[in-house]
């Protein structure tokens, strides 16, 4: 029964949101909503519990011999990075439930809704599934309901930005369907596993063939991750949604196409056929210039969302890194960082939402002397710029700290100083905020103390989604331990 | 030069790929993207069908008597473009719908000159 975990996730999430658009009632449509994915969320923690005792869950669906090949397979990374998703999605519904209003038109909110389930259960399709054209079904899902979620606010910015995602997304799942199409040609399997065992033996009487899948996966994956000169969408786009769908497209939706990558790159080849190709250069070059310039263009920004969208960019890029070292610990550090990164950023983008929503302005230069006026959310986003930047024990120093001992095992030891310069930028566009926001006399000279005070009940997704970081941190070695594969 | 002319349905296939992929990102017209768009998934149908087509064999069906296994094509190709094909559909009508959207607010489909325009004075 275990077994069927994923496909009901799936179908729930699925079956629900079609549900919700049968009733008009919008109270409904938020219980069902929140029913459906706690319900996902609570099947997550049973599966994980589940898959870490095992080796792998596999599910063949349509016939058990596995003869077409389509075929979920769950692994312990996927569970994990499945338990960490549905937790994220989870808060930032418990949060759109008492923002949403403010941003979106009345008549648009239940779609918010059955969007954002369709959106997990693409998600989590990509996640799980073992076959290739099944994920390319399930990426172009989770566009078009990303497309869906940017578009809700309708204004001006919102539809350009859209149009921008909408454009470079298709040339990304071109390049991928292409890729697919060659693989396909070559070893005539859609099966990851399957394909996997063709190719091993041969791959050295394909070697132009492979590469071109290789570069193909890796741009059209990378497009849709926003990897660093193939970003220029992630900006507006992230910048320009309603904050929950925000939080939900930087923590969650870039960071499947890059979860589908290493599949592509470390079981569908292996390290040891990858590594033999000029590719994993360029995904470590790639990989560093996101880190560098990502950051520089976010301390360039004069608004807050676009901010922390470029500093989306730049933890990308430390993720990117650590597939581009090539090994078994740059993988499982590369994960950690995707699920470090999920609670961070997302915490970070819905208080840049209640900021923007207290002081009435975009701007960074407006925030200074929030400290007095919102004491605790400030707090809440210094312990997330402290993780960002790479204070120890939270996730973002944990990933720094073991990408550097990687780098140093493989011999790459100037890596490092790439690493560091990226934490230094970091510093120089999170601490700003924090600094001018407790301290300075110029800057709290007539604020009020606890004048723009949040309710409790819409700070504490916030809340549990900073504790859950902090958990994340705490427990990183056990993570990678099971990342470690 | 002799494998591109055996393999004309490949070759065909990454050519119009090309075009496809070229028109989508080179034009500065939304319309004319989105006719590169069907035209680069298109290339993909082909190139799938073609793999899935072997000269002689028929559909998977069986007409009057069951032919043996060795005389039918494998349906498998056929079957994901018929998928690839409702993608690319829902694709473009969203496509299309967002430059209705967009005409409506910028009054021009020139993708360049809309980046251009700051969007936030409205705000």
């Amino acid at each position: 029964m275990t077994n069927y975990i994923p496909i009901i996730n799936i179908l729930i999430l699925i079956l629900f949101s079609f549900v919700m658009m049968l009733f008009k009632d919008k109270k409904k449509i938020k219980y069902i909503s929140i029913g459906s994915n706690l319900v996902v969320f609570l099947l997550s923690i049973f599966l994980m519990v589940y898959s870490i005792s095992r080796e792998v869950i596999t599910l063949s669906i349509g016939n058990p011999n596995n003869l077409l090949g389509i075929e979920f397979y769950i692994g312990k990374s996927e569970s994990v990075v499945t338990l960490v998703f549905t937790f994220v999605m989870l808060m930032i519904l418990w949060f759109s439930n008492f923002a949403l209003e403010k941003e979106v038109p009345e008549n648009r909110i239940s779609f918010f809704y059955v969007l954002i389930n369709i959106l997990l259960a693409s998600l989590l399709g990509v996640i799980y599934s073992n076959d290739l054209f099944n994920s390319y079904v399930f990426i172009e899902v989770s566009t078009l309901s990303a497309c869906g979620i940017i578009i809700l606010k309708d204004k001006k910015e919102n539809i350009k930005a859209t149009v921008k995602y909408l454009i470079m997304s298709t040339i990304g799942s071109g390049l991928v369907l292409m890729a697919i199409a060659y693989i396909y040609s070559i070893t005539g399997h859609l099966n990851i596993s399957l394909i996997h065992e063709t190719i091993v033996g041969n791959y050295q009487y394909h070697e132009n063939a492979v590469l071109i899948i290789l570069g193909l996966f890796t741009i059209g994956l990378g497009i849709k991750s926003a990897v660093f000169p193939l970003h220029s969408w992630l900006p507006d786009a992230h910048s320009s949604a309603p904050t929950p769908a925000s939080a939900a497209l930087s923590a969650l939706v870039i960071k499947v196409y890059v979860f589908m990558l290493m599949k592509v790159l470390f079981r569908m080849f292996n390290y040891e056929i990858v590594n033999s190709f000029i590719i994993m250069d360029i995904i470590l070059l790639l990989g560093s210039m996101g880190m560098i310039f990502g950051s520089i263009m976010a301390i360039m920004q004069k608004e807050l969302k676009r901010m922390v969208a470029y500093s989306s960019v730049a933890q990308m890029g430390y993720i990117v890194f650590g597939i581009g070292l090539g090994t078994v610990t740059g993988t499982a550090i590369a994960i950690y960082h995707i699920i470090g990164h999920a609670v961070t950023k997302s915490s970070l983008f819905l208080i840049s939402g209640l900021f923007i929503e207290k002081t009435g302005s975009k701007k960074i230069e407006d925030l200074k002397g929030i400290g007095r006026e919102m004491p605790l959310t400030l707090g809440l986003f210094t312990l997330g710029a402290f993780s960002m930047v790479g204070i120890p024990i939270l996730p973002g120093f944990i990933s720094k700290w073991y990408l550097s001992l990687t780098c140093i095992e493989v011999g790459r030891v100037p890596l490092i100083l790439i690493i560091l310069a990226s934490s230094l930028l970091n510093v120089l566009y999170y601490f700003p905020i924090v600094i001018n926001g407790y301290f300075g006399n110029d800057n709290l000279d007539g604020k009020v103390y606890n004048s723009k005070k949040v309710e409790f009940i819409r700070i504490l997704p916030i809340v549990l989604l900073v504790l859950a970081m902090m958990i994340i941190g705490g427990i990183s070695f056990n993570l990678i331990e099971l990342f470690n594969i | 030069m002799d494998v591109f002319i055996t393999n004309y349905y490949e070759t065909g296939a990454v050519i119009l790929f090309g075009i496809g992929f070229a028109t989508l990102m080179l034009h500065r017209n939304l319309i004319k993207k989105i006719i590169g768009l069907n035209i680069m998934d298109t290339a993909v149908f082909l190139f799938f069908i073609a793999k899935g087509y072997i000269f002689g064999k028929d559909a998977p069906i069986i007409v009057d008597k069951f032919k043996g296994v060795d005389s039918y094509v494998n349906p498998v190709p056929s079957a994901l473009m018929l998928t690839g094909i409702v993608v690319a559909v829902t694709t473009t009508a969203f496509a299309l719908a967002l430059t209705i959207k967009l005409y409506q607010h910028y009054g021009t489909v020139d993708l360049e000159d809309i980046l251009k325009m700051r969007g936030d004075q409205n705000d």
